[in-house]
């Protein structure tokens, strides 16, 4: 990680406050992406059964609600303005997450073990070649897997925006982790040149700033971000919890990276500490593969059949995901009591989705509904 | 890199099992503990951080505190139709708990022997306590509030009842110990009245939970609404209780460290219930584990290494050694199968010996065991709140099944010049609708789909329009001590592994009444102010039913078993001295609710964690220098 120094470091990519601002949003819209793809697999799960993926699913999914609240707090406190509600802040599934040289797509699916298997590519621990080589060259023609996949598909995925470099849409960073090391870069360098100014970065109103008392997450405090150290403590917890610290299986808090917890599911075995990365120790994890719900792969609004009750909770769910990513910008902008609220507004959500995910689209046999989560235009 | 296990909730693995019965037998324990529940645990926890090594003897089932177990827990609460405080915990009849529904009129003379508790009346108790790991924390509601000053001295103050030998001053440091290890969210503005004092600077590890949409709507009625009694004038409003509930972090505490809640204990990472989510499910288990347990403590304990565990194993005998006077060893029964009555039986030495079973449990072993007692008290003087329900509907939708079981409540009349004359209460405002009168929401439903054949959107509206406008009032009345309310053993009632069961016989003291009686038109007075409709009924058929001054009422206990081997300054007129050890033998404790001599209007859970943590400084001390060297000196 990079930390502070007092020499003077050189400009990376991130040269002014307008491109940081830019970084964080696709940060926001980062972390984001990845929640309704945990939600749908987590509620795909039938009621008391898989309890061990239940739990693991449950603690990434809000884990990555607290990222989504630090990149929140970072934005804030550089005097950006978080907005969750901007039209393709929501990706149409299935979205890339592009990482590393290898594409692959990020598709809404019930739990399984091709599930497993994205989830581990999305939180995967990689470091970029070299140091300084934090960016590749985009190189999709290498992905002959996803290229297919892309000509079934009802639309173009969307290319980036998410982990691609701004500004430069051929080029994409490495790993989530590359992502926010070059945010860290980023503002270290603009802090460093604004103090020789006599000025700060950060400059943002202290009350928007989230702080515990309106947040909690499963694992991990959140960080109320005044100043350059708050603000790369922030980042690195972000990137600590994804993918582990300095290569260990837990970040700087004892808690267990995302990657680790699925790959929990994978091996089929809990990690305990002191354990070391690929050889856990705990009790085993015991999974019903069988006891899901059939839901569709990525399902549309085009999948549930005009005037029927499917299509219209379906439409209702929407409208009101679109509502919590109101409230939720609302909260970021000026009124983090909103977040007390929100508790009870994500049991609504998960209400929302079980009466999608246990319900059968008629006509195809054997496959269920699920949340499109297409907010664009669904007015709450 | 270092991770810390300290401050996290894990449960060590292995941890629960890591002891039999013949390895515990050849060993010598400077602590030998009978009960895994909340005192038991602290206890553990305690000395075991001290250095001291101790074992704990556990009636109930339990392997490690992992999260399958307490999810099987939930899964039986769910699949339960009769969803009482003790719908969770399977059923043992090796270490059989007592359950409300057992519960009927008894027989003058006749006793019933088909429950656990023997109830020789004349009233009928439906008090329970619950034989798992982790004890009676496991279901109970978390309500933590403190005692008055003015609890500790009722005798010379009021008349009623028996003075402490401590006072709150006294107990306020532990106070502040327990609120910390059971987690407590309350605001201490709100906490400082009728005399309760905190240190200046001093704020609960979580701010208070807030109040309900309910006690909102019942607020409007009831804030400043005057009472005038014995001269005195009470100008009540509804308060929120300190709840040992994981709520929001108060960063001031501890000089600003702030506070990191405990939430699911497991053996392996699960970062759950940091928060309580309203699931509205305190009592008889928290889905999310955002209630404190003992398992919380427990972890913490068996984190140190130096403390073991025998489960399935009821403490059946303590053993005397007739020339001293001391404890020399516990026995008991120790069962494979809870369905079978087969056992082998074990003993289990130590340097210092604590009973931390529940205030019956406790007496029950002690009086099963012949221990002789200089005051004759043991098993007497039992105690638990008397609650008297009285319910009515609300005429606008209140939001009832929303938030924690309870949130607030009316505390003014706790305390003041006219317990002279009645009891003082505390009465809580029930979340959770009617159901502990009348067994909402599933009677509603029942009567709603049978009764009035309602379906479909018809069922939704009239189970909204019957459900969210429930209002239950519960007074929790104090109960003073009494030495003809007692547990007793009796040769001719035996459980399955053959420990003689509990008979009590209990009174619900004329005092009491008098409060229940001033409560039930109290509760009259606000129900006229909020236009609500009453709907109380007492059946006389009822277990509990009492009357009193020419009208009848059902009183239900509280679960908040006290008084059993009440401490106080000789070996006269009390069990055990002011650090729980019993007068007549000198390395034996008795801890927990049984020693308390009054119980005020508090729930009990809080005050006998604050005396688990007084005495495990006295344990230490005691243990430090039974373990010292003997100095031998010439002169």
């Amino acid at each position: 990680m990079t930390l502070p120094t007092t020499r003077d470091i050189a400009p990376g990519d991130i040269t002014t406050i307008e491109e940081l601002q830019d970084y964080l949003y696709r940060g926001m819209q980062l972390e984001h992406a990845t929640i309704p793809v945990y939600l749908t697999a987590l509620y795909s799960l039938h009621p008391e059964t898989n309890a061990d993926a239940w739990h693991i699913l449950r603690v990434i999914a809000i884990e990555e609600m607290l990222h989504l609240t630090l990149a929140a707090n970072v934005m804030n406190a550089v005097g950006g303005q978080p907005d969750l509600t901007k039209k393709g802040f929501v990706p149409t599934y299935p979205a890339r997450l592009p990482d590393g040289e290898t594409d692959f797509l990020v598709p809404l699916q019930p739990f399984s073990e091709d599930a497993v298997h994205t989830f581990l590519q999305i939180e995967r621990p990689r470091k970029a070649p070299e140091p300084g080589k934090r960016i590749v060259a985009r190189s999709r023609a290498h992905d002959p897997e996803v290229l297919q996949a892309d000509q079934h598909l009802d639309h173009r995925p969307v290319i980036g925006p998410l982990l691609t470099v701004p500004g430069r849409p051929e080029e994409q960073f490495y790993s989530i982790g590359e992502f926010y090391e070059e945010i860290i870069h980023g503002v270290t360098y603009l802090e460093q040149e604004y103090r020789k100014q006599g000025k700060t970065l950060f400059t943002g109103d202290p009350s928007r700033q989230v702080t515990p008392e309106y947040y909690y997450s499963g694992g991990g405090e959140i960080v109320a971000v005044t100043d350059l150290e708050s603000c790369v403590k922030a980042l690195q917890l972000i990137a600590e919890q994804g993918e582990g610290l300095g290569g260990g299986i837990y970040d700087g808090e004892g808690e267990l990276a995302h990657y680790y917890r699925f790959q929990q599911l994978k091996i089929g075995r809990f990690y305990l500490p002191p354990d070391e990365p690929d050889r856990p120790t705990g009790p085993p994890v015991t999974i019903d593969w069988a006891a899901v719900y059939p839901v569709k792969k990525n399902p549309r609004m085009r999948d549930y059949p005009q005037g029927s009750q499917l299509r219209a909770a379906a439409e209702e769910f929407n409208k009101e995901y679109a509502a919590f990513l109101g409230m939720l910008t609302r909260a970021y902008t000026g009124q983090p009591q909103l977040l007390l609220e929100a508790v009870w507004q994500m049991f609504h959500v998960r209400d929302g989705i079980v009466r999608l995910v246990r319900n059968p689209l008629p006509g195809r046999d054997g496959v269920n509904a699920g949340p499109t989560f297409e907010v664009d235009g669904a007015t709450p | 890199m270092a991770f810390d296990i300290d401050s996290s909730a894990i449960f060590p693995i292995g941890a629960a099992t890591r002891t039999t019965p013949q390895i515990a037998a050849r060993k010598s324990y400077d602590v030998v503990i009978v009960g895994g529940g909340v005192s038991g645990s602290i206890l553990a926890d305690q000395l075991s951080q001290a250095g001291h090594s101790a074992v704990i003897v556990e009636a109930g089932p339990g392997k490690d505190v992992q999260l399958d177990e307490y999810e099987a827990y939930l899964s039986r609460f769910y699949a339960a139709s009769v969803k009482d405080n003790q719908a969770p915990y399977p059923f043992n009849p090796n270490a059989r708990m007592p359950r409300s529904a057992d519960a009927m009129p008894v027989t003058p003379q006749t006793p019933d022997d088909q429950y656990y508790i023997v109830q020789d009346g004349p009233f009928c108790t439906d008090t329970t306590f619950t034989r798992v790991l982790g004890g009676t924390t496991m279901h109970w509601e978390g309500k933590a509030l403190r005692m008055l000053p003015e609890d500790f001295d009722t005798a010379s103050r009021f008349g009623h009842g028996r003075d402490w030998p401590l006072g709150y001053d006294d107990i306020e440091p532990y106070y502040r110990q327990a609120e910390q290890e059971l987690g407590v969210s309350a605001d201490v503005e709100d906490q400082r009245y009728l005399g309760m004092t905190f240190p200046p600077g001093y704020v609960y590890p979580m701010r208070k939970m807030p109040l309900s949409y309910l006690d909102q709507v019942v607020a409007r009625g009831v804030d400043g609404m005057r009472v005038d009694l014995d001269g005195d004038r009470y100008d009540l409003r509804i308060r929120s209780f300190p709840q040992a509930r994981n709520g929001v972090p108060n960063p001031d505490y501890d000089g600003g460290k702030g506070y990191q809640p405990i939430g699911a204990i497991s053996t392996y990472q699960v970062e759950e219930g940091k928060r309580c989510q309203g699931n509205n499910n305190c009592v008889p288990i928290c889905p999310v584990q955002a209630k404190y347990h003992a398992g919380k403590t427990l972890a913490k304990a068996l984190r140190t290494g130096k403390v073991d565990i025998v489960t399935q194993a009821v403490a059946s005998r303590v053993h005397v050694d007739k020339e001293s006077g001391r404890i020399s060893g516990i026995e008991y029964k120790r069962y494979q199968d809870p369905s079978s009555p087969e056992h082998t039986t074990h003993t289990v030495h130590g340097r210092v010996y604590v009973l931390a079973a529940n205030a019956i449990e406790n007496a029950r072993l002690m009086l099963a065991s012949g221990l002789p007692s200089t005051s004759d008290l043991v098993g007497r003087n039992l105690m638990d709140h008397a609650y008297l329900l009285r319910w009515a509907l609300l005429p606008e939708i209140a939001g009832t099944f929303r938030g924690t079981n309870c949130t607030g409540g009316i505390t003014e009349l706790r305390g003041g010049r006219f317990r002279e004359r009645q009891a003082g209460f505390a009465v809580d405002i029930h979340n959770d609708g009617w159901g502990w009168a009348t067994g909402s929401p599933y009677s509603d439903l029942l009567a709603i789909v049978d009764g009035q054949r309602k379906h479909g959107r018809d069922l939704r509206a009239a189970l909204v329009s019957q459900l969210s406008r429930q209002l239950l009032l519960a007074f929790m009345i104090e109960v003073a001590p009494e030495p003809a309310n007692r547990v007793t053993v009796d040769r001719r009632y035996r459980d399955p592994l053959g420990n003689l069961k509990p008979v009590i016989s209990f009174r619900v003291p004329e005092y009491s009444l008098a409060g229940a009686s001033f409560g039930f038109d109290l509760a009259g007075q606000i129900f006229t102010r909020l236009g609500a409709e009453d709907h109380t009924t007492y059946d006389p058929r009822d277990y509990s039913y009492v009357e009193y001054a020419g009208r009848g009422y059902s009183i239900r206990g509280g679960n908040h078993l006290a008084g059993t081997h009440v401490m106080g300054k000789t070996r006269h007129d009390s069990v055990t001295d002011p650090a729980q050890r019993s007068w007549d033998h000198e390395n034996l404790f008795l801890v927990g609710g049984g020693s308390m001599p009054t119980i005020g209007t508090s729930n009990i859970t809080l005050t006998l964690a604050a005396l688990a943590y007084r005495s495990a400084s006295f344990i230490d001390t005691q243990l430090r220098t039974e373990k010292a060297p003997a100095v031998i000196s010439a002169r």
